[in-house]
């Protein structure tokens, strides 16, 4: 209700009744860049990385050693070069660091600066996402610019998250122990740390020696606040406090697209939504592949998007859009009533069925329980008559984690499979193979399906980008044709704002759009 | 008196004690953190890992007590979510709470005194009428509202004052009326019926009978009478700002200890929620006390010989 009332509050009073205070933007200083995210990092180490909005603030001042360039194609970052080598039945990736690179601190980068790295993130005590090394047998380091990487077995993951490892600081963390570090850190990106205030503010200043001639910040300092209400990041860049914000809220892209003095970018967020339910279970209705094609034609997810989301939403079948693998040849189901009624029919229930049907909320996204309360409500029309339940976030995690066993209807359901999109990871771990705990499979799977768990398998084991986008595709099309892993729905989209007099130009990875690797102010 | 203090503080650690049990049991009823700690891909041993780590494998009452062990050497434990001490992080924030909740009770006496004093010697005039319409309008709208209408008028359309944020007076200002609006209509009433009640006693009349001039009998003979019910009010009020600063905080992007703490309970970081709640229980009972104690120093009739 609230939300409502924020969302009329908006498009009433703030959307039509204000004209914007061209003025006020004199008062910022051009040295000083201040911008508004929606989210806050709660670390500032990059291999205690724990959530998306940790990105947001790392990747301003630690680097990878790949990333994808502002097209999505990977490229070398800190490693001047990388390769993939098959020896001996073994896998394993040779790097090359690129030459000249220097921390914050003047301490030059390493290949001990990346076996530490791997040290501290492959350790379950120091860093929460060790499973991501755990097919590394060995970290080998060859010179102070050259080391190996040695797998038990191939890994593609490895190489779809663009190795995962950023580079921190071997030496001075040795020197200042994990709280200096926590409280000072230094990396080798284009910002150095300058202070954090928890809440409120991160600020940071311009690298001046970066390594990177070609891509860099041209303003001196940056400041990062914290804004959480939605209004009041937009009231803050309106009234010239800041200069650049992200999350425009949806009923006012519109708005903010055809504002004077403003530039705006919609791009896609990350995220990936779609409906779940237990087709793993043959005694659920959703067990039978009729059941679950009526679902996805009974609901007509254009006409939600349009309504619910005034248009910021991508359709996708499965790979998210933005991946090499996307096909666009696959179209999502369309809306057809009568043909999802003639399915139930087929499937033994000409009289439709009772079902629990799960609605998530999130701040994450907060359109998503409306989202759901559309889509119910069209496939009541169809037969499925929804018992429509809300439930928080933490309660939903217990919901749909597999060893919970709880999941006996319909659920809104999400998975992030990142920027660039590879679904590769989500697909195993997560969502579309079957569950297998000591395996780390399925954690949240409620599909069970041999070919797809064979398909799924041979994918995590294949490392070439080509093959696995083949892979991806051919996986993609059984995952439609018999709608397992669940129905994808859409891509949240994201606006990004700013004003003219700002020269913004966004890379999408590793800070999911908000690494300010190229910004500073027009001359 | 040391008697009644004692006692008022026994029970002040029974309900100290109330509140942080239940909140634990609560906590752990919502289900496990560690499925919103770890990424999908860890294995099943991972996760039993985490769980021993957190000592969350232990049975409920193992835990309770090592927490309340630990709770006594001014450990709160580590937070989930922030990987550091819970009560450093409330500390950190503590300081703007604090500030965020004196200036909302400060903002809503300089309104509801002069209010309340005024209706109640203007009794059933357009001001008592006026003061009750604004009291009641302060009372009708919510927080988020009047922030955002706040910050539309005088940070957007006038540019006086910032939308947003710490640091300064002007930053406190917007935030402090949003968070003051509310209990204006209380104070506002407390003030105006205990000012008739003391108005209308005999002193005041003789007061007036020996020439007391007006002012003098309404704001140092009747307000100072008058002012008990409201201390009552205003102890609890401050309490409860210092621990339900949350809409107002999350508006203006304010970084305090309910914003914290709603937080925490999003991403279930336990000992932050519990850190949050042991600290607001121990406010309130602390402020309690004093709004008791403080009764004996404003009315001499109030001291207690127990």
């Amino acid at each position: 209700m609230a939300a409502k009332i924020r969302n009329c509050f908006a498009v009433g009073l703030l959307a039509s009744s204000i004209a914007f205070v061209g003025s006020a933007f004199a008062l910022a200083a051009k040295d000083t860049l201040v911008v508004g995210f929606t989210n806050e990092a709660t670390t500032l180490d990059p291999n205690k990385v724990a959530g998306t909005a940790d990105r947001f603030f790392l990747y301003q001042m630690f680097e990878l050693l790949v990333q994808p360039d502002r097209d999505g194609k990977p490229m070398p970052w800190l490693a001047e070069s990388w390769n993939v080598v098959e020896e001996n039945g073994k896998t394993r990736i040779d790097v090359t660091l690129r030459p000249g690179v220097r921390f914050h601190n003047g301490d030059p980068l390493t290949s001990e600066d990346f076996e530490y790295s791997f040290q501290r993130e492959s350790d379950p005590k120091v860093s929460r996402v060790a499973s991501r090394h755990r097919k590394v047998e060995r970290f080998e380091v060859i010179d102070d610019r050259r080391f190996s990487i040695h797998f038990s077995e191939p890994d593609g993951n490895y190489v779809a998250s663009f190795l995962h490892l950023a580079a921190v600081p071997k030496k001075y963390i040795l020197k200042v122990g994990e709280e200096g570090f926590n409280k000072a850190p230094i990396g080798t990106g284009p910002w150095k740390f300058v202070s954090r205030k928890q809440g409120d503010e991160l600020r940071l200043a311009l690298n001046e020696d970066y390594w990177n001639k070609d891509h860099r910040p041209t303003v001196k300092n940056l400041v990062i606040k914290v804004i959480p209400e939605e209004l009041t990041r937009v009231a803050a860049f309106k009234s010239g406090e800041v200069d650049w914000i992200d999350n425009v809220p949806l009923p006012l892209v519109q708005e903010f697209k055809s504002m004077k003095g403003v530039t705006t970018l919609s791009v896609n967020g990350g995220n990936n939504l779609y409906f779940d339910f237990p087709q793993h279970n043959t005694k659920s209705p959703f067990h039978d592949v009729r059941v679950r094609q009526a679902v996805a034609m009974g609901f007509d997810m254009d006409a939600i998007i349009k309504s619910v989301l005034y248009g910021q939403g991508r359709r996708y079948t499965g790979v998210g859009t933005s991946s090499p693998a996307y096909d666009p040849s696959i179209k999502p189901y369309a809306y057809d009533p009568v043909k999802a009624k003639e399915l139930l029919a087929a499937a033994g229930y000409p009289n439709g069925f009772d079902t629990p049907c799960y609605n998530m909320t999130t701040q994450r996204e907060p359109s998503i329980k409306e989202v759901g309360e559309a889509v119910y409500a069209y496939l009541q029309t169809i037969g499925v008559r929804c018992q429509i339940r809300n439930v928080e976030y933490g309660a939903w995690v217990d919901l749909i984690r597999r060893n919970s066993n709880k999941l006996d209807g319909i659920t809104t359901n999400m998975s992030a499979q990142g920027i660039p999109a590879d679904p590769g990871n989500t697909w195993a771990s997560s969502t579309l193979h079957s569950y297998q705990p000591n395996e780390g499979f399925g954690a949240y799977s409620h599909t069970s399906d041999a070919k797809a768990d064979e398909m799924v398998e041979k994918l995590q084991v294949t490392m070439e980008p080509e093959k696995r986008d083949v892979l991806i595709k051919e996986i993609a099309r059984y995952k439609y044709q018999n709608l397992l892993g669940g129905i994808p729905t859409y891509e949240p989209v994201m606006t990004m704002a700013w004003r003219d007099n700002v020269d913004f130009k966004p890379w999408p990875f590793p800070g999911y759009w908000r690494a300010f690797q190229e910004i500073g102010f027009k001359n | 008196m040391w008697t009644y203090i004692l006692k008022r503080l026994l029970h002040g650690l029974f309900s100290i004690i109330g509140a942080s049990l239940l909140i634990f049991v609560i906590t752990r009823l919502t289900g496990d953190p560690v499925a919103m700690l770890l990424p999908p891909e860890a294995t099943e041993e991972m996760v039993r890992q985490m769980r021993a780590t957190l000592g969350l494998d232990r049975p409920i009452w193992e835990q309770y007590l090592i927490f309340a062990s630990h709770a006594l050497q001014g450990d709160l434990g580590m937070s989930y979510r922030w990987e550091m001490p819970a009560l450093t992080l409330l500390l950190d924030r503590l300081p703007a709470t604090i500030q965020l909740a004196s200036a909302g009770l400060l903002f809503s006496i300089s309104v509801a005194v002069p209010l309340g004093v005024l209706s109640a010697v203007y009794r059933g005039s357009w001001i008592d009428r006026v003061g009750k319409t604004l009291a009641m309008a302060g009372q009708a709208m919510p927080n988020f509202w009047v922030g955002l209408i706040l910050i539309l008028v005088f940070s957007v359309s006038l540019g006086w004052l910032p939308a947003y944020g710490s640091g300064s007076f002007r930053h406190l200002i917007l935030p402090a009326i949003a968070l003051g609006s509310y209990p204006v209509a209380a104070q506002t009433r407390i003030v105006r019926s205990s000012m008739l009640d003391v108005l209308d006693s005999d002193y005041i009349k003789m007061g007036r009978i020996l020439g007391a001039s007006e002012s003098v009998l309404v704001w140092k003979y009747a307000f100072r009478n008058a002012a008990v019910p409201l201390i009552t009010v205003l102890g609890v009020y401050f309490a409860a700002m210092l621990g339900g600063t949350f809409v107002v905080e999350v508006i203006f992007a304010w970084p305090g200890v309910g914003r914290t703490v709603v937080e925490a309970v999003f991403a279930r970081d336990f000992p932050v929620v519990q850190a949050g709640v042991l600290f607001t229980s121990v406010v309130f009972v602390t402020v309690n006390l004093l709004v008791d104690l403080s009764y004996g120093v404003i009315d001499p009739r109030a001291r207690v010989n127990v």
